[in-house]
């Protein structure tokens, strides 16, 4: 499976991938990821691509993935770019979904989770209990499994 | 132990596994993370070892090079603009050896993402003549990173780790092995001939050195060349265009038109062995695709003249070969059927100092004073983005704010133009690592060069890294601080003031009395603008904090000079109302900007 993660500076871009790669792990599957934040916490793009049992580099083509997690809608565009079919696989978080994140969780981080919510739901790789099981590696898992279940629904 | 690491962190892992127990560099992108990583393991696997920042890499390059000679196995971490600060020692360390192992771990950064340079060091170590390893994956940064002590403990030779953003950014899982359990027994064997050589004795180093690469040229598995597929096209290539190249074979069925030779040691390099290879394969066409310059090709055509690569024009001489150039050039080249690379960019987003950072209100302050009458001299940092308020005209390298504003000054006081001011901008850690010795340069031969330290006491655009002027090391061990202020006085400096960075009419004031002081003297002016980064969580948690900072609608007038001239990113102008408004989401409610409004609209709730 081939996915890239976008967000910006503090969205927890790079934590998402980590809990990806957790679950990847323990399901006994290769991993490997690229990112790309130079000047990210100027504000900037966070670019995370992964493979998930495949491949040598960590790197995905325009093109070419399974799933885009598009954590900021100003990447949207750029995010379409790397789907293998058009629109398939492209999971946004929306405005809506940070407003309702700060409101009930207090930080606009948790986002990730929900997001991470919202991809469990659309593939057949992960399920809910993979999830859940990573999510327990890392802090915060109350809120973090909060945001999940709020993406899974 | 199963682990999920960056290629930096990888690298730490597999020098540590290895027998590194004295691990020393500055931070830089992309080589940042190792040096925290070996500090992690430190800590998590009890072992003793000295791993922690220099105050730049020539230092850090002579510490590891004496832990080398007292039989401790060494390591040097630093981005590729670094190794040219610690090029003395580096090139005497490949004269005289290192006895227990150094290696030496340079991050170079195709592209540039972000550096001054895009130079590749493979080139640095043919010209030091030590080995150089180039791993592709994280996964093999730990195990080429293994290799790389073993090979330099038995040759008594530094070696270099050649890594690039993409192997030192990427992570992989990874399975890592024992740590722990090593006897080390430091000792120094006297030996002046080798340690203290003078010309004559170094001579005999040199053949030394010489005779050492000759016999790592053709050694097992350093020289061995890994091959992949059956193809009749022969691609000879090394790091990370080796796995971009993988990929793109295996993901468009590419197994039988192409053939890859892959080079794991690009320098010494034995191209009689590899023509021999070449010639065998029986290929119809050669090209070298590798990151950086064409090292591996200008060796390889001293003997094989019609390769293809940079130097025929296939692959082109700057920017990263990124995996979608690889595709391109394939294409070109007949192998690859793909259409028109139509790559789509990420919106362009302008890098901005954070809100809140105390530097912004420094430089709006050092530009409310002198406007465009005064040359800014800028340094490397994060107050490069000095640039975004117009108080950055040079920015070249680390340290050169001092110096360029002395060469500056002179030249304009020598010829009847003294009353042009020169004021350079330097960081914290930047002062230490490279400032203080134009300064003293400055003072010496009568500068009045007026020098701006931002100190936010961290090295903050690399992810907040210590600094001498901190209380506690990386390590959490307790250090003695270095006074930036007691340094700048013991130099002679006769003008120096220390300011908080959110007192902006004290620093106006500071600024006009260091103009008055420069103008009418021959000295130089210090001021220390100092103020926590609020990008570090102790900074942010003991900043100022305003209970609401927001824009009276009826007094802003949509001149946009708070957003032009303060650049706070929180600041937005909105087109539709032509109003500005505060970003509630980036606000850190610091109350910065308030006197940047001159129509007093920003208004702020204690």
């Amino acid at each position: 499976m081939k996915l890239v993660i976008l967000g910006v500076g503090g969205m927890g871009a790079i934590s998402l991938s980590k809990i990806i790669a957790q679950m990847s792990t323990t399901k006994g599957l290769s991993i490997r990821s690229s990112e790309i934040h130079g000047m990210a916490k100027k504000g900037g793009l966070v670019e995370v691509q992964m493979k998930i049992g495949e491949g040598k580099s960590g790197v995905v083509l325009q093109k070419s993935a399974n799933f885009v997690l598009v954590l900021d809608e100003a990447y949207l565009g750029y995010g379409e770019a790397f789907l293998k079919d058009n629109r398939v696989g492209l999971i946004v978080l929306t405005n809506e979904d940070k407003r309702w994140v700060i409101d009930n969780l207090g930080d606009v981080r948790f986002s990730s989770a929900l997001v991470l919510g919202r991809f469990v739901k659309y593939q057949d790789l992960f399920a809910k209990d993979d999830a859940i099981k990573a999510l327990k590696e890392f802090k915060f898992f109350e809120k973090n499994t909060i945001a999940f279940e709020r993406g899974l629904a | 132990m199963r682990l999920f690491l960056s290629g930096n962190e990888a690298i730490a892992f597999g020098l540590i596994e290895a027998g590194a127990r004295f691990i020393v560099g500055y931070p830089g992108t992309p080589s940042s993370e190792v040096i925290p990583m070996a500090i992690e393991i430190k800590k998590k696997f009890g072992i003793r070892g000295y791993f922690d920042w220099s105050v730049n890499e020539k230092v850090a390059f002579e510490e590891a090079t004496a832990a080398s000679y007292a039989h401790i196995g060494s390591a040097v971490v630093m981005k590729q603009v670094g190794l040219n600060v610690a090029m003395d020692p580096f090139m005497n360390t490949a004269m005289t050896g290192a006895p227990s192992g150094l290696v030496v771990v340079v991050a170079d950064d195709p592209g540039p993402h972000s550096s001054q340079t895009e130079q590749d060091s493979r080139f640095l170590a043919f010209f030091a003549k030590i080995p150089v390893l180039e791993p592709s994956t994280p996964k093999e940064a730990y195990e080429f990173s293994k290799r790389a002590l073993h090979l330099s403990r038995d040759f008594e030779i530094p070696v270099m780790i050649r890594s690039t953003t993409r192997v030192s950014h990427s992570r992989e899982d990874i399975e890592i092995g024992e740590i722990g359990g090593l006897e080390v027994n430091p000792h120094f064997v006297k030996d002046v001939d080798r340690f203290a050589a003078t010309p004559h004795f170094r001579l005999i180093l040199h053949k030394k050195l010489n005779e050492k690469i000759g016999r790592i040229k053709n050694l097992d598995w350093f020289s061995d060349f890994e091959k992949y597929f059956e193809g009749e096209i022969l691609i000879v290539t090394s790091g990370v265009s080796f796995a971009y190249l993988y990929d793109i074979v295996k993901d468009n069925n590419l197994e039988d038109k192409i053939k890859l030779l892959r080079i794991r040691m690009p320098y010494p390099l034995d191209v009689e062995k590899l023509k021999g290879v070449i010639d065998k394969a029986g290929c119809k066409r050669v090209l070298v695709i590798e990151e950086g310059y064409p090292v591996l090709e200008m060796q390889l055509k001293t003997v094989m003249p019609s390769i293809d690569g940079r130097l025929s024009g296939l692959v082109s001489n700057e920017g990263e070969l990124t995996i979608d150039k690889i595709g391109e050039i394939l294409s070109k080249a007949g192998i690859l059927n793909r259409k028109s690379c139509d790559f789509v960019a990420p919106p362009f987003k302008r890098p901005s100092l954070c809100p809140g950072c105390g530097h912004r209100s420094a430089f709006f302050v050092i530009k409310q004073v002198f406007r465009n009458s005064a040359i800014y001299t800028g340094d490397i940092g994060c107050y490069t983005l000095g640039l975004n308020l117009g108080a950055v005209d040079t920015v070249h390298c680390m340290g050169a704010s001092v110096s360029f504003a002395f060469g500056f000054d002179k030249v304009f006081s020598l010829f009847g133009k003294s009353d042009q001011v020169v004021v350079a901008t330097i960081g914290d850690s930047t002062f230490f690592h490279s400032g203080i010795t134009a300064l003293i340069d400055a003072v010496h031969n009568n500068s009045k060069l007026i020098l701006v330290i931002l100190d936010n006491s961290t090295v903050a655009m690399t992810g907040n890294q210590t600094t001498p002027a901190n209380e506690y090391s990386q390590t959490g061990e307790k250090t003695k601080p270095i006074e930036i202020e007691r340094v700048v006085e013991a130099l002679g400096v006769e003008f120096l003031r220390v300011r908080d960075a959110y007192d902006i009419d004290g620093m106006i004031e500071d600024l006009k009395s260091a103009k008055d002081f420069v103008l009418n003297s021959k000295s130089p002016a210090v001021l220390i603008f100092r103020h926590p980064c609020v990008y570090s969580g102790e900074g942010l948690k003991n900043n100022v904090r305003f209970k609401d900072v927001y824009i009276d609608k009826e007094l802003c007038t949509g001149c946009k000079v708070c957003v032009k001239q303060f650049e706070c990113p929180s600041l937005i102008f909105d087109e539709n109302k032509e109003k500005v408004f505060i970003d509630v989401v980036t606000c850190i409610k610091c109350g910065q900007c308030v006197k940047s409004c001159p129509f007093d609209a920003i208004k702020v709730e204690q």
